[in-house]
């Protein structure tokens, strides 16, 4: 502490302390895709020439297409991936951190050099590929709102996987038997609200582990409704299993932006009730009195109780809210996208909303940017796949994992959560 | 007496949040991981002792698919038979091994696995039960005295509908994915990219596949067997590159390229596999030109009947144009839009395929 007088008067100077920042993780990150790049773009280099579609055929700007020469195009971004190495080198050596938009701009090069390579003689839907990344991503941020809010107030949400999965149960059989969509995304929140209110009760009540509990939960979800699945649903799938989805909304002008408008102002209610929602979290969580609250009961239930919060109360209910906003999420998967359940169908989108959570430090927006991150990956490897990449189709649907454990491990490295998180609040 | 019991209920209520978690804890680990075998069949009295039992793959019983139409052959082998039969529902791939050795401890003579994904798990429980006969659909790697494969070659079927959607596309460009890629997936991709191939040779014409390439056996795959947005935006994809003809490959995944059509607003259309989708799933008929049919009842059936005689053998039953086994179903709503000298092209395909003048080969053809 500065306040604390030194012992040693004779103490050198800090040059040891400023040592130890030299950090050299982000240029070895960097040169290990520059190095990739320069095998890939330049060593397997391919001929022809790629082209990125960029309008719609709906669209009211016409975009025009961007033809580019694909070995010329590949050898350029591997020599500037190169050059941009050296400078996060240089900036290592004189010890100043590499800055996070020096590496996006390093990884927007490096992917529009694998699109053009990969793509070689073929036509890349550029709008295509952001409005799949979207759609993909969307169950992902909700379960990750919930996943922030349940962490942020001290317990942690393995549940999301179900919750998401009740959601998307409920919300197709309610949905179908009223034959209306905001019936069935109502209901789909109570089911999310549910099963928070078991994780809820066994965590802050009965101080049961935590994780354990979330993953006896998922479970169990995962089991009831493939049992409900195959005893109801399939025996009436006309009453039971066929809701009525939600139909794109398209937002007057800014649906007509190139690129941006078809990609987010042209989706359905959910999408736009996700923008809701993260911006109310957000603002929520840092701007109000019931985010200080919550964050205090999080971080030091013991001082939040001094001060008269109530601690058991406020991580209840904020664990139900939580739930509420995953079910909503779970909708999306029958309401806004395929339009009837099937088993598992979230297919481990609530683990990775969960990853999302870590790798956007608990913090609503950036978990937002982690999930379209994966749901970008995921979808590259779609359009990779149909338009014959030559990568192996093996290793492509490994892609979005692959990206995750990088991001995580790579880009985060140790990062603190809620002090009390997953620590039941037992009153002395 | 009684009070006892009420002290011990006291007790249990103060404790009931912890038990009632390790209860749901057990029967949701029960229910998930080794599903009791369930009895099906008529109530009346089995009319021999034979009893024929089936393990499904993780996409279950009612996949309006490859396990259902398995299921059914069996259904229909025992009710005419007036036999019970029993069956173990798989839900991930942990659970094959359990199930089938569950089975041949309920005493089964004939264990039916469904699918190349129980390959290992039926030639491990083949070796270890001698006594047991075992029938596996879609898989001829086991050489066992008791393992009979039931097989297709639907490369076959899929190069007649890849000759008739080349036929019909308007826009010159057809497109599959698949659900994993795996040989009884990818067949169907080969035999309907060959099919394209033939037709362009045939017509002069350049109808382009995209999704796969049969040279590099390489493609577009959503990862799995479910109905999800993965399914329907590798469908989307495929619209994006201007595809008007769509073949997904695999299980309910055609549901998912069904709504990606629809919010398209295109006039695309799409292909069944397995079974006439148009029969089976009656919600999407109207976006079905056809659908590459595999006869996985007929198959089962006629195994089944034929190890309740007595008559089991290992020699593989191979579907083919031939023998009916594998069929190109009718075009159903779409009759009047195909150009009308198809039919009579396709059936003159149909018999070349049957006395070998046309040669279809995919690396994934039962040999």
């Amino acid at each position: 502490m500065s306040t604390l007088a030194n012992p040693m008067p004779d103490a050198g100077p800090i040059v040891l302390e400023k040592a130890e920042l030299k950090s050299w993780k982000a240029p070895i990150a960097l040169g290990i895709f520059a190095l990739i790049a320069l095998i890939l773009f330049v060593g397997f280099g391919r001929d022809g020439s790629s082209t990125f579609r960029f309008a719609e055929s709906t669209d009211v700007v016409q975009l025009p297409s961007l033809t580019l020469p694909t070995r010329a195009t590949g050898i350029v971004i591997a020599i500037l991936l190169v050059l941009l190495t050296l400078v996060g080198a240089a900036l290592a050596q004189t010890r100043r951190t590499v800055q996070i938009w020096f590496v996006a701009i390093f990884a927007l090069l490096f992917m529009v050099g694998l699109l053009t390579w990969a793509s070689a003689g073929h036509t890349v839907p550029f709008t295509g590929l952001l409005i799949g990344a979207v759609s993909l991503s969307v169950p992902l941020i909700f379960g990750a709102m919930g996943g922030v809010i349940s962490e942020r107030v001290g317990v942690v949400n393995v549940a999301i996987e179900g919750q998401l999965l009740a959601g998307a149960f409920v919300s197709a059989m309610v949905g179908s038997m009223t034959r209306s969509p905001w019936a069935g995304i109502v209901a789909a929140m109570v089911a999310g609200v549910l099963v928070a209110f078991v994780l809820a009760a066994f965590s802050i009540k009965y101080f049961v582990d935590q994780v354990i509990v979330g993953v006896v939960l998922n479970v169990l979800v995962s089991g009831l409704t493939s049992f409900l699945y195959s005893q109801l649903l399939t025996a009436h799938p006309a009453e039971l299993n066929a809701p009525p989805r939600f139909s794109p909304v398209d937002i007057p002008v800014l649906s007509e932006i190139p690129i941006i408008g078809p990609v987010l102002f042209r989706q359905t209610v959910i999408v736009y009730l996700m923008y809701i929602a993260v911006a109310a979290v957000y603002f929520g969580l840092f701007h109000t009195r019931w985010g200080l609250r919550l964050r205090s009961v999080g971080e030091h239930p013991q001082a939040a109780d001094t001060v008269g919060i109530n601690v058991t109360g406020t991580r209840f209910w904020n664990v139900s809210l939580a739930g509420a906003i995953v079910g909503a999420g779970g909708a999306y998967f029958t309401l806004g996208s395929v339009g009837s359940f099937s088993q598992d169908m979230t297919a481990g989108a609530g683990f990775i909303a969960l990853a999302a959570v870590i790798f956007g430090r608990w913090d609503p927006i950036r978990a937002t940017l982690a999930a379209l991150l994966f749901g970008f990956a995921t979808n590259l490897q779609n359009v990779l796949g149909i338009i014959g990449s030559p990568v192996p189709s093996e290793f492509l649907l490994m892609l979005p994992y692959l990206v995750t454990i990088f991001a995580v491990a790579g880009l985060v490295g140790v990062v603190r959560g809620p002090a009390a998180s997953g620590k039941p609040y037992i009153k002395s | 007496m009684t009070r006892i019991l009420e002290d011990i209920l006291t007790i249990t209520a103060r404790r009931a949040g912890l038990t009632g978690l390790a209860a749901i804890g057990v029967m949701a680990l029960l229910a998930a991981c080794a599903p009791a075998p369930s009895t099906g069949g008529s109530s009346t009295a089995a009319a021999s002792n034979f009893l024929p039992c089936m393990v499904s793959d993780s996409g279950g019983f009612d996949d309006k698919s490859f396990n259902q139409l398995g299921y059914e052959g069996l259904t229909s082998a025992a009710s005419e038979l007036k036999v019970k039969f029993l069956k173990a529902q798989s839900k991930t791939e942990t659970d094959f091994a359990p199930n089938i050795t569950s089975m041949v401890n309920q005493n089964c003579n004939l264990v039916v696995t469904v699918g190349f994904l129980l390959a290992d798990a039926t030639k491990a429980a083949a070796a270890a039960n001698p006594n047991t006969n075992f029938a596996i659909i879609d898989d001829s790697s086991i050489t066992a005295k008791n393992v009979k494969p039931i097989i297709f070659d639907t490369a076959q079927a899929a190069f007649l509908a890849g000759y008739a959607s080349a036929s019909y596309s308007k826009t010159s460009i057809v497109g599959t994915f698949g659900g994993m890629q795996i040989p009884t997936v990818t067949i169907f991709m080969d035999g309907f990219a060959d099919g394209v191939k033939y037709f362009n040779t045939k017509k002069g014409k350049n109808v382009k596949v995209v999704g796969w390439n049969v040279d590099t056996q390489n493609g577009s795959f959503t990862g799995g067997f479910a109905a999800n947005q993965t399914a329907k935006n590798t469908a989307q994809g495929l619209i994006d590159q201007n595809a008007d003809v769509i073949l997904p490959v695999g299980g309910p995944i055609y549901q998912s390229a069904a709504q990606a059509i629809r919010d398209s607003g295109k006039p695309i259309v799409m292909l069944g596999v397995d079974a006439d989708v148009y029969a089976s799933d009656p919600s999407v008929k109207d976006l079905l030109l056809t659908s590459v049919m595999k006869g996985m009842k007929p198959g089962v059936h006629d195994v089944v009947k034929a190890a309740a005689s007595g008559t089991f053998s290992n020699a593989p039953y191979v579907g083919t144009l031939k023998n009916g086994g594998v069929a190109l179903a009718p075009f159903h709503d779409y009759a009047s839009k195909v150009d009308p000298g198809l039919q009579g092209e396709l059936d003159t395909i149909k018999a070349g395929i049957i006395d070998g003048s046309i040669k279809v080969t995919s690396p994934s053809s039962p040999k």
